[in-house]
């Protein structure tokens, strides 16, 4: 991302909320705008170019859906991050239809707000045609679905293809839980179990035993990432 | 349909053993008066002729046989004796005197009561007239026989046996149409009573039993149903918004606190000591979280809105992805995780929440099963409907105790100290619900046996 491109708008009525997004955002390396409330956001969102848009689904005086569906019409193409409390499956999906781009259930970690925003704010770059993507000593074939290390191929089942793939396209970027449940199972809720932990353990002993280095790696309480080291 | 319900009420049986018993007493006061009147009229008609035998016997005595021929002649030719008969032999059966022509051979066996057809010659009438006589023995030894035509009797008599057939299977026809338009009407009420309770179990509490305006019985009925439901519904309404209300007033606090402690987290003067403990409170917190997700979202899938997105999903495509993501899982515990049953089985439904109802028993059938055991997720058509069915050979748990494990946050004695909070299987059972699907437990012997079955596709949209 480029330094223009990493101006965020905040939509959060909560002031403590709002005061802790802000500082961690921009601790983070993110220039923050805050709007406190729907009109706010309105006129704010209109005025800038924002690389990503959170906003609240409760405000006190415009409902965020209303607010989002509004800046779309206006020709606003920044990338929305629906935030919501009520942690519903069917206002998830009302707050996607409606344009949003991603969502995230109120209490969220700012590792998990951090790794959706990285991967929303990747939208707009180009995304390359590569048919073979590299890290490290890595190589996954996206032709042939299949993965190799230092050339020795590694035996993945199609879903645990689709994970590695969906972590070295993320490369060093945090993927939470929730985001691999979502893009490799399209799954839009928590299963209240480890499960993905000990899926991930399952590919990632195929990845990374007997290696040099390990590719993937436990985020704590978020999630994972797959970076070379160096 | 409904006929066939009507004739199975106990309205309706009622309503017969009241006809039997009815029909019974009415059927014995029929044949009282019938018999009570023929026993009259017949006895008036004997004690006539009997007068007349000894009216004749007294005339014999005094003027000898001559004497009653002549009479008997005279008699017969007498329009006022029309329809009696007389008959004089000697002992040899010779006939001296008759007004009916012949002697009726038959009734010459013994003096007393005996009945005959005469010819019709005797009389004006048609046809052989019925007459009923008595013959005594004169003391002479010659034979007198004395009768009446009684046709006009028997003719009564035959009348009211008649009426009284035609009253009584009147009345019970009469009562038995009687009993199943009112049966009817009684189950039909109970029927639309009965539909409006499975609509209201089926699709949420907003459906209410119609109201003829009658103001009778089956209105004050419905009336109180109604009034039943309204109450069960603001109950139920307040419940919700007091979760809603709860849900929502918690999550802030839990926010902010999730952000502190993150902060706290990530601050650099940080002991490793303070890090882990800070790092232990935020899952922890996470946890509650967890709990709190999985409340609000049974309290939502139990408002039936989910409903509305409902499409046909194939559920072995479901479970092989359960299946498939449950893999690694059961490789931990050294099971063995396989598919069963056909290749599609279509069900009426929501895919999300299914996958979560399936993966929840097989988690549980992996980590309440025996190690290094057998999972079986099979799909199959039973007897029309859909039905998924997840099996483990562990140690199980007490029939006495299906039931119970769907409370919210009940944990059996055996696996309170495995990781879980108790609401899996209540999720599992409101999924369940919102699609009409029934849950069945068996006893796997060894192990537990769930299956859910749903509705045959067609049958659940009315």
């Amino acid at each position: 991302m480029t330094g223009s491109h990493r101006r965020i708008l905040v939509v959060e009525d909560d002031p403590e909320t709002a005061g802790q997004l802000v500082e961690q955002l921009t601790t983070s390396g993110y220039q923050v705008d805050l709007a406190g409330c729907g009109s706010d956001a309105l006129s704010r969102g209109a005025a800038c170019d924002y690389a990503v848009i959170t906003i609240d689904r409760m405000l006190p005086d415009i409902d965020g859906i209303t607010v989002m569906r509004q800046l779309r019409d206006d020709g606003i193409a920044a990338p929305f991050l629906i935030i919501s409390a009520l942690g519903e499956v069917d206002d998830r999906v009302r707050g996607l239809r409606a344009g949003g781009d991603d969502y995230l259930v109120k209490p969220f970690s700012f590792v998990e707000l951090l790794a959706r925003l990285e991967a929303l704010g990747r939208r707009s770059e180009t995304i390359a045609k590569e048919t073979i993507l590299r890290v490290g000593d890595l190589a996954i074939d996206l032709i042939s679905r299949t993965a190799s290390r230092r050339g020795t191929g590694i035996e993945l089942l199609p879903r645990e293809f689709q994970l590695l793939e969906y972590l070295v396209r993320n490369e060093g970027r945090v993927v939470s839980r929730a985001m691999l449940l979502q893009h490799v199972w399209d799954l839009h809720f928590d299963p209240s179990t480890n499960i993905i932990d000990v899926y991930v353990g399952r590919v990632r002993r195929k990845v990374d035993d007997q290696q040099a280095y390990p590719l993937i790696h436990t985020v704590r309480g978020v999630g994972y990432t797959l970076r070379a080291p160096g | 349909m409904l006929l066939a319900k009507t004739l199975t009420s106990s309205t309706f049986k009622l309503a017969l053993i009241a006809i039997g018993t009815f029909g019974a007493i009415v059927s014995a006061i029929f044949s009282y008066v019938y018999l009570s009147t023929s026993g009259y009229v017949r006895s008036r008609s004997d004690r006539a002729i009997m007068a007349e035998v000894a009216d004749l016997r007294d005339v014999y005595e005094r003027s000898g046989r001559e004497g009653l021929i002549g009479l008997i002649r005279q008699r017969t030719s007498d329009k006022v004796f029309a329809g009696h008969v007389y008959v004089l032999s000697d002992p040899a059966s010779a006939v001296l005197a008759a007004s009916a022509g012949e002697w009726p051979s038959r009734t010459m066996a013994a003096a007393g009561w005996s009945e005959f057809r005469v010819p019709a010659a005797a009389s004006e009438r048609t046809g052989r007239p019925l007459v009923r006589g008595m013959m005594d023995i004169l003391a002479g030894g010659d034979r007198l026989l004395v009768g009446r035509d009684i046709t006009d009797l028997d003719d009564f008599t035959g009348q009211i046996e008649t009426a009284v057939i035609f009253g009584v299977s009147l009345i019970f026809v009469l009562a038995g149409v009687a009993s199943i338009l009112v049966t009817r009407r009684t189950v039909g009420r109970i029927e639309q009573i009965n539909a409006t309770s499975r609509a209201i179990m089926a699709s949420g509490l907003d459906q209410r039993i119609p109201l003829r305006g009658t103001h009778d019985e089956w209105d004050r009925v419905a009336e109180n149903l109604n009034l039943m439901l309204d109450r069960i519904e603001i109950l139920m309404g307040e419940v919700k918004q007091v979760s809603d209300n709860l849900a929502h007033d918690l999550r802030t606090p839990l926010t902010r606190m999730r952000g502190r402690l993150e902060k706290a987290y990530h601050g650099q003067r940080l002991g490793e000591e303070a890090q882990t403990l800070i790092g232990d409170t935020i899952s922890d917190l996470d946890a509650v979280l967890r709990i709190f997700t999985s409340i609000t979202r049974i309290a939502q899938i139990e408002t039936q809105v989910r409903k509305q997105a409902f499409r046909s999903v194939n559920l072995v495509e479901i479970a092989r992805e359960v299946v498939e993501l449950y893999d690694a899982a059961a490789e931990q515990r050294h099971s063995c995780l396989t598919m069963a049953g056909n290749r599609q089985v279509l069900a009426i439904g929501d895919r999300d929440l299914i996958f979560d109802a399936i993966a929840n028993l097989v988690d549980n059938a992996i980590k309440h099963g025996r190690e290094g055991g057998k999972v079986v997720v099979a799909c199959e058509i039973m007897n029309g409907s859909p039905v998924v069915s997840i099996a483990d050979d562990g140690p199980g748990i007490p029939a006495d105790q299906y039931e119970q494990v769907f409370k919210r946050f009940y944990r059996l004695e055996q696996s309170r100290y495995t990781p879980g909070n108790g609401l899996g299987l209540s999720l599992v059972a409101a999924v369940a619900r919102l699609h009409g699907a029934r849950i069945d437990m068996f006893d796997n012997s060894p192990g537990l046996q769930f299956k859910l079955c749903f509705p045959a596709p067609g049958t659940q949209r009315q």
